[in-house]
């Protein structure tokens, strides 16, 4: 192969014509790569966007995976009974305000909804890792529905530099789906699977936990408000989408959150941008000490989610949506 | 920059379309320019590594070119060299060897802390040929410092190599740079060959052999064994991949490199692989500059035995710290490679002693010499993945402890999709390279018929899209 062998060069024409073929060929694997998207999806908001059965909900969900629990099996279908409302979860692992917001705007484009819970954590406002990093994932960009929404927003944070030139790129021409490695399997957490299992507390699994969500301790102070500031413009968002917007933190064991780096700073700065906006933190993190509530060091459990939902979340979203409806009708 | 990225998918059509817009005689300039954007593109720092090595070694040979005194060259070679090759063992062995004597002999001598920047190693060894070659007036010291600083810096090989000699490369430079388009389909070939032995071979075979090497102790032995044959075309692919992609890039500028790999697991012998087939540049530099000067085979028997293995030691210190740590397991590597060398010049001695009729027809003693040379060549290559001896010693004997097993254990065994995926592609990689063999792939090509032909690119491109490994995967022999 190495040999320097001599043909004559290919003219203009043929070479036309190999690219021409080449580019109907990629086309063609972009468009199968997006009907296994489709056919695979599940976790990925965009996907549950595209697909959601729905034009409007009373409530959306975004967060990490604390909050991914909440729509596990069919806990999201009792929680929206008991509360009497309709819910799309759109939270996903690993992901800070920044992916979040991107998400909130392909969702306000084409649906509605009358609040958003925003369940917060504050290693996502710690690093880049969990927000641009998360938006240029292979991974995530590879069970993400072409959207031309999308590709603008990702365009217009790589022309502001905050994400590589690659990451609109990698999504507008389909590379990621084409080159995915798990294109046939399910786009499932698989820690769904161990929403039964009951936890058995330890201190070197919260300790490793603490280190993978929180790899710069608390981080540079400049990082957090960065992130701050992008949460108030998701916060903005929501409300000029109509939503009125609830910021809770989900309860945590004390093995996991007595070792959370900066947390009581965290919430201080949270709230002080909260206040500002006339919200409050709703901080439920330390309910549910019982080990059974949980199934790994830091998510809720079968058990968890259903003694949350029915001591505080179901209470809450009711609460919240007559509060929201009695204004409604005042204003009316 | 590396070759499997997006930017240098940018940047190489912007570096060509620059050099065909300009006339001949200025390319180099585009050339050089672009190259040190190549090289500099994200650690910019490395650049007063790179400036470093290009203005002693220009400098040295220029006053090597002046000087007439014997006595006077000597000095400035040895300097030249000094600086050079002293540079290159500080960088890899100073801070290694520092942490490997007791605390209290070593406590005011501080750490230097600074790795090598990726391609050092290529770079200082291509400055010394030229350095030797100007002192043995093989050649003249080159007077252009632009044309100079373009060898050591020339995008395709700075990373990885071909460990290119100054002459050739700079009789190319020199002229008029012009690329021949009756070499463009030829040099495309090669460069979507490397990038498919890199992506798709190389990088879905390095799961499987991290993976197993990572908890050596406790996998299982058929894990292992199956990490040891992987690794084995993982460094291949690696390695000659980005050669193959440096050498078809090079070409469609009008420049020929060195070829560094020519089909090496078909070596019949490990003298063969090591001299004529596998990193052949590096090869010809220890030959060239090391085992001649020591007396080469033509000082007396007991000579020539350890020259050989001086070189190999050598060669096993230069691969020191090639990603897998900076232990004794790569000096054990050479040591390995030269006791097989030993073995073959005996066995070569006795067997022309005791010749006689053959009793096997000349393909099978063939495949028996390439099948025994490729495992020779395997169990040396677990000392180099190995991160220390203790851990290749310990994979190899779990490996030997489990042969007897291993029949029934691969029947009941729960391959993996990575298993046969990397399986699938060693069978194509060595279908093709039987065939390129017998008469080169690219001859073959030329007579198919243009569907056929076509096909068989869209489908190497269509490997490299769909199942390629894009994610972070680096070249291991940069990380020198």
């Amino acid at each position: 192969m190495d040999e320097a062998i001599a043909i004559p060069p290919p003219r203009g024409r043929t070479i036309l014509q190999f690219l021409m073929i080449g580019l109907g060929l990629y086309l063609a694997l972009c468009a199968l790569a997006e009907v296994l998207v489709y056919r695979n999806g599940h976790d990925n908001p965009f996907f549950k966007i595209a697909t959601a059965d729905r034009t409007h909900y009373d409530w959306l969900i975004l967060g990490a995976s604390h909050a991914m629990p909440l729509a596990f099996d069919d806990a999201e279908a009792k929680i929206e009974m008991a509360a009497g409302v309709s819910i799309l979860n759109l939270a996903l692992q690993g992901v800070g305000p920044l992916y979040n917001d991107v998400v909130l705007e392909r969702f306000a484009r084409d649906h509605s909804a009358s609040g958003l819970v925003y369940v917060v954590d504050s290693f996502a406002f710690r690093s880049a890792q969990w927000n641009e990093g998360r938006l240029a994932d292979a991974e995530l960009l590879a069970r993400t529905p072409f959207d031309p929404g999308v590709a603008r927003r990702l365009l217009a944070e790589s022309i502001k530099g905050e994400l590589p030139p690659e990451t609109p790129l990698a999504y507008v021409t389909g590379f990621p789906k084409i080159n995915n490695r798990g294109r046939f399997s399910i786009d499932l957490w698989e820690s769904a699977s161990l929403f039964d299992r009951r936890y058995r507390p330890s201190q070197t699994a919260a300790a490793d936990r603490i280190a993978y969500l929180y790899p710069q301790g608390a981080g540079e102070p400049a990082v957090l408000e960065h992130y701050l500031d992008v949460f108030t413009g998701l916060i903005e968002r929501a409300e000029s989408a109509g939503m009125r917007v609830l910021v809770v933190k989900l309860p945590l064991p004390r093995t996991f959150s007595d070792r959370i780096p900066g947390e009581v700073d965290f919430d201080a700065a949270l709230e002080d941008r909260l206040a500002a906006r006339g919200l409050r933190l709703l901080d439920f993190s330390g309910q549910l000490q019982d080990a059974r509530f949980y199934f790994d060091s830091d998510h809720l459990g079968r058990q968890g989610v259903e003694a949350f939902a029915a001591e505080t979340l179901v209470p809450l979203l009711r609460l919240a949506d007559d509060v929201t409806s009695g204004a409604g009708q005042a204003s009316e | 920059m590396l070759f499997n990225s997006l930017t240098f998918a940018l940047f190489l059509p912007v570096v060509l379309a620059g050099a065909a817009a300009l006339l001949p005689g200025w390319r180099w300039l585009w050339l050089l320019a672009a190259s040190l954007v190549f090289y500099g593109w994200g650690q910019p720092g490395n650049l007063v590594f790179l400036g470093g090595a290009t203005v002693w070694a220009y400098l040295f040979g220029l006053a090597l070119g002046h000087s007439r005194s014997a006595h006077v060259r000597g000095w400035l070679l040895a300097s030249a060299l000094m600086g050079l090759i002293g540079s290159l063992a500080a960088f890899k062995f100073h801070d290694f060897i520092r942490a490997e004597l007791p605390e209290h002999w070593v406590s005011a001598w501080p750490t230097l802390g600074i790795a090598a920047p990726a391609g050092y190693s290529f770079y200082t060894f291509a400055a010394a040929a030229y350095l030797i070659d100007v002192y043995r007036r093989v050649l003249q010291a080159e007077r252009n410092a632009g044309q100079f600083g373009l060898f050591m810096a020339w995008f395709p090989k700075v990373l990885v190599g071909p460990i290119a000699r100054a002459k050739p490369f700079l009789d190319q430079t020199r002229n008029a740079l012009r690329a021949d388009p009756a070499k463009m389909v030829g040099a495309l070939q090669l460069v979507f060959w490397g990038l498919f032995k890199k992506v798709v071979i190389a990088d879905n075979l390095a799961p499987v052999v991290d993976n197993a090497f990572a908890i050596a102790p406790y996998a299982a032995p058929l894990e292992l064994l199956i990490a040891v044959y992987f690794f084995a075309f993982q460094i291949y692919c690696d390695f000659s991949g980005i050669a193959d992609m440096a050498i078809g890039i090079s070409r469609l500028f009008g420049i020929e490199l060195p070829v560094n790999f020519r089909r090496p697991y078909l070596s019949r012998s490990v003298s063969e692989f090591w001299s004529q087939r596998w990193h052949i540049t590096l090869g010809r530099w220890f030959r060239d500059y090391l085992y001649i000067p020591l007396g080469g085979s033509r000082a007396g028997v007991g000579r020539t035995y350890i020259n050989v293995m001086v070189v190999f030691l050598i060669s096993g210190l230069w691969h020191a710290g090639l990603g897998y740590g900076l232990g004794w397991s790569f000096l054990i590597w050479g040591l390995l490679n030269g006791l097989y060398q030993w073995g073959q010049m005996g066995l070569s001695t006795l067997a022309a002693k005791l010749a006689g009729p053959r009793l096997v027809p000349n393909w099978v003693s063939d495949l028996f010499s390439m099948l025994l040379t490729f495992h020779l060549i395997l169990v040396s290559w677990v000392f180099f993945r190995a991160t220390s001896v203790g851990e290749a010693v310990l994979v190899l004997q779990r490996i030997a402890v489990a042969i007897p097993d291993l029949p029934s254990v691969i029947r009941h065994y729960p391959f993996s999709g990575d298993h046969v995926l990397g399986v699938t592609l060693i069978a194509i990689l060595m279908g093709v390279e039987t065939l390129d063999e017998k008469r080169p792939l690219a001859h073959r090509l030329i007579a198919w018929p243009r569907p056929w032909r076509w096909g068989l690119y869209y489908c190497v491109l269509g490997a490299i899209v769909v199942v390629g490994s894009w994610q972070g995967a680096r070249f291991i022999y940069m990380q020198f």
